[in-house]
């Protein structure tokens, strides 16, 4: 028995070891875009760059950020693919990103290059409003955010779990500050979600859950980002959207190098192939994804996106007033508002 | 205690008091430092000294809410438990009816459920739209659930399915102990049944009662993935110091941390002095205890049928979990039971290569931590009951103290610690390798081997190494060829137990992990992030099977040993 543990252990050992490759050709990237782009931008970059090894980890965008922020003595990400932000603007404050301009940075929308080229957006990420097209029909739904709170929908919202998700938080944000906008107090926002808490019947742990809940009729009602929700639509669940007819918050979702990354020459090829016109396509037709760059051809778009873009209404927002108080919002909310209080 | 014992006292040499003190050493700094590093983080500001968080947290209504749900959680957690494992355990040991072996192992089957996968199954199981419930549901011809699994209700309700294992097994041991003279006594003296249990049985299994109870309590605080899936807006001290920490609010974190911490070890401080002050002795030579076969016809239906109804629902959501495993994603909305079977998670799974990683990641790490935690138990075993070396009271409340310490608070403590270079006060950067995994791990599965090779070492009988020395053996012959062997059987149970503890570890895994060290808990995580449950559930199933293997050759080892020294 001894003897033959002795043999093992070294064995397995070596296995593991020998799966380390070593630094410099392998790429690691933190990403909440979900496995099937990742893999697919994965084989892509692969392709383009042979010799380069890309991980990826698929997490909420706030763990990102959390995950950056305490990995900051040993940096084990290279390149932050996707989030808000509300979310790059305070790694880019905390000195957690490093700069880097890529060649495609005057191709993209103004609002999308961050402030000292320490972050761009790639894709514009709408909020929506998402239910069962099997057990709703398209006119019943409701049209805007504030027909979520009519009487008929209470208990048949789910929500998914604001704290770490960048699109919950900025949904949550829109209304805050569109409360603020209007009446020049927290307390209409705070109001607002208070009632959209009292309609919730759920906090969803996590994406995959929140679409299996609304597929089985748990929930009808779901407050998500757009690319999502037609994803979940092409694998074949009976899901569809609404685009809130008084406008939608539209995040910029940034890409980014991460300061003190172990491959920063793959991590700015990443980028760089990310924002190309190649990288854009891949993520249009494939993810779902409405890009940032002005310059693609309209007769390369997919209907979808045309349709979409015809339909959006992007609702201003002050993202760095976000990026100030967002935290102490969804802290309040969490701890006063969040089940009753 | 015998002469030996003493003179062995006396005879510390130098190198003995190099090694007594290199263990206290490395114990403290493994285990007592990072959470002095938490507790003055949580100490401190922008400003310097601070009692701001503090200040915070006791102004919150909401923390000191999470607090005491966590503190009553646990203790109703307790006494459910015990209420439903102690007299499993009595109705296993006390009586003989067909079936009762296969019976007897699978109500331990909980144990083979990670602590994450096992709440997944569960939601499966009795969710809302889970087959149970839609089983209740359709046979009443209800129009909404009959339950809906939620908040406390569900917390506790996982807790007791998977908790309950603690008081089943150490109840066994202790009946197991038992002389059944003393019943015969207790009986001859004219007691009646009830009297023989309140004044014999329950007295002699406190001991017993207390160390599951403290080890209940204990995993109950530290629960962090029932309140997670399950808990909605019900919270809980390890949820909010996750999300304090994700919304980097690292002061609060560290103060709500050392705030669970405390009231672990205020509970667990007169539990274990309680467990302790109550060890009696059994007089016996471990006669096997006497089963008594069921007489009454009714009786010879009903226990067998009480038993097996019960342990099916125990492996229900095993069995749940090998269901969804079978069923292609996306094909099953509003059935009952799936429409559609398919290997295809199955075939997806073992097409990746991707798959492989976490799980020589998980083998390695657990692997590597048992190993590490045997040894340090086998040592500090050694200074504390062979040599009777003074401060052993205080080695062995350090090998304990990661019990007091629930998996968040430890997981915190390490990456505080060990983010920044400081070798001068004993602080590396470690985060990011999988060193800090295997320390975590390490320090969580320490209590267990501790625990089983401590008593494994007050079982020994000091004669034979006495015997092997004045035989002229050395004294690495004789650990090596008398101490060792002969606590082979607790170093198996601690071992086995340790390394099925590490394989599914998930809690301080969560805030720890990178990619290259991702364990096989984390990449289920993210399987279900990846809307596939499918193949997050196959990959359950794999874990279920990879831990029932580690657990079937750690009970095969001690058997096999029994044999062979008995």
């Amino acid at each position: 028995m001894m003897r033959r543990l002795a043999l093992t252990v070294p064995l397995i050992a070596s296995l593991w070891v020998s799966g380390c490759s070593e630094p410099g050709s392998v790429l690691t990237v933190y990403s909440p875009h979900g496995r099937d782009q990742l893999e697919l931008f994965k084989e892509a970059f692969e392709r383009a760059n042979p010799g380069a090894e890309v991980q990826w980890v698929d997490m909420g965008s706030q763990e990102v950020l959390d995950r950056i922020r305490s990995e900051r003595a040993n940096p084990q990400a290279d390149v932050w693919y996707g989030g808000t932000e509300e979310l790059f603007g305070r790694a880019a404050a905390e000195g957690l990103l490093e700069p880097y301009r890529p060649r495609w940075a005057d191709s993209v929308l103004p609002e999308a290059r961050g402030p000292n080229d320490l972050y761009f957006g790639v894709y514009l990420t709408p909020a929506v409003i998402t239910f069962n097209s099997d057990a709703v029909a398209r006119e019943e739904a409701p049209q805007d955010w504030d027909d979520v709170l009519d009487s008929r929908w209470e208990g048949s919202v789910l929500v998914r779990d604001p704290m770490p998700s960048g699109t919950m938080r900025m949904i949550f944000q829109m209304i805050m500050y569109r409360g603020l906008e209007a009446t020049g107090d927290t307390a209409a926002g705070y109001e607002w979600l208070r009632r959209l808490d009292a309609q919730t019947k759920e906090y969803v742990l996590n994406p995959a859950i929140l679409y299996q809940k609304l597929a089985r009729q748990e929930g009808l009602l779901t407050l998500w980002n757009l690319p999502d929700v037609l994803r979940v639509q092409a694998q074949g669940f009976p899901l569809d959207y609404i685009v809130p007819t008084s406008g939608t918050p539209v995040s910029v979702d940034a890409i980014a190098v991460v300061n003190g990354a172990e491959s920063r020459e793959l991590a700015e090829a990443f980028i760089e192939f990310v924002g190309s016109v190649e990288g854009q396509l891949l993520a249009v037709r494939s993810a779902y994804r409405n890009p940032t760059r002005t310059d693609l051809p309209i007769d390369s778009l997919p209907d979808w996106l045309i349709r979409v873009n015809q339909e959006l209404r992007p609702m201003e927002l002050d993202w760095d007033l976000l990026e100030a108080r967002g935290r102490e919002w969804m802290r309040y909310w969490d701890a006063n508002i969040r089940g009753g209080g | 205690m015998s002469a030996w014992s003493g003179d062995a006292g006396r005879r510390l040499g130098p190198r003995d008091r190099l090694l007594m003190i290199a263990v206290f050493a490395i114990l403290f700094w493994a285990v007592v430092y990072p959470n002095l590093v938490v507790l003055l983080g949580s100490l401190r500001g922008e400003e310097g000294f601070t009692l701001r968080h503090y200040a915070a947290f006791l102004g919150t209504a909401s923390e000191l809410r999470a607090l005491w749900s966590s503190f009553w959680i646990s203790a109703l957690t307790v006494l459910l438990s015990a209420l439903i494992g102690v007299p499993l355990a009595l109705l296993f040991a006390r009586y003989e009816f067909p079936g009762r072996r296969l019976l007897g192992a699978l109500a331990a089957m909980p144990v083979l459920l990670p602590p994450l996968v096992g709440v997944i199954a569960i939601l499966f199981l009795y969710g809302e739209s889970g087959i149970a419930t839609r089983l209740v549901q359709d046979i009443l011809g209800l129009e909404s659930p009959p339950w809906r699994l939620r908040g406390s209700g569900a917390i506790l309700a996982v807790h007791a399915y998977s908790m309950y294992v603690y008081f089943y097994l150490f109840t066994l041991a202790g009946l197991a102990r038992f002389d059944p003279a003393v019943f015969e006594a207790a009986a001859s003296l004219g007691a009646g049944r009830f009297r023989t249990f309140a004044r014999v049985t329950v007295p002699l299994l406190t001991p017993t009662l207390a160390g599951a109870a403290l080890l209940t309590f204990m995993t109950s605080m530290a629960s962090f993935s029932a309140p997670y899936v399950l808990g909605g807006g019900f919270r809980v001290m390890t949820t909010q110091i996750f999300n304090s920490k994700l919304q980097g609010e690292t002061g609060m974190a560290m103060v709500e941390t050392v705030m669970l911490a405390a009231v672990s070890l205020l509970v667990l401080w007169p539990l274990a002095r309680w467990e302790g002050a109550r060890e009696y002795v059994s007089p016996g030579k471990g006669t096997a205890p006497l089963r008594v076969p069921v007489k009454s016809r009714w009786a010879a239906i009903g226990v067998p049928a009480v038993a097996g109804a019960g342990v099916l629902l125990l492996v229900l959501p095993h069995l749940t979990l090998l269901l969804v495993s079978l069923v292609p994603d996306g094909s099953w909305t509003v059935q009952t039971l799936p429409p559609r079977y398919s290997l295809e998670n199955y075939a997806q799974l073992f097409a990746e290569a991707r798959t492989f990683r976490p799980i020589l990641n998980s083998l390695f790490m657990a692997g590597g931590a048992t190993i590490i935690a045997v040894v340090v138990a086998i040592v500090v075993g050694r200074l504390v009951v062979s040599w009777r070396v003074p401060g052993r009271r205080l080695l062995e409340g350090m090998l304990a103290l990661p019990w007091a310490l629930p998996g968040t608070v430890l997981a915190i403590a390490l990456a505080t610690t060990f983010s920044v270079n400081q070798p001068w006060v004993g602080r590396f950067v470690m985060v990011g390798t999988a060193s800090i995994l295997v320390m975590a791990y390490t320090l969580r599965v320490l209590p267990l081997t501790g625990r089983a090779v401590l008593a494994g070492f007050r079982q020994l009988d000091p004669s034979l190494e006495e015997a092997a020395a004045s035989l002229g053996a050395g004294r690495w012959r004789t650990l090596r060829r008398i101490t060792v062997p002969g606590l082979l059987p607790a170093i198996a149970a601690g071992a086995s137990l340790a390394f099925v503890t590490g394989l599914g570890e998930f809690v301080a895994s969560i805030v720890l992990y990178t990619h290259r060290t991702r364990p096989i808990s984390i990449e289920i995580l993210s399987q279900l992030r990846d809307f596939d449950l499918g193949a997050a559930a196959a990959y359950g199933v794999l874990l279920m099977v990879l831990v029932a293997g580690a657990f079937g050759l750690g009970q095969r080892w001690i058997q096999g040993q029994r044999v062979e020294t008995g």
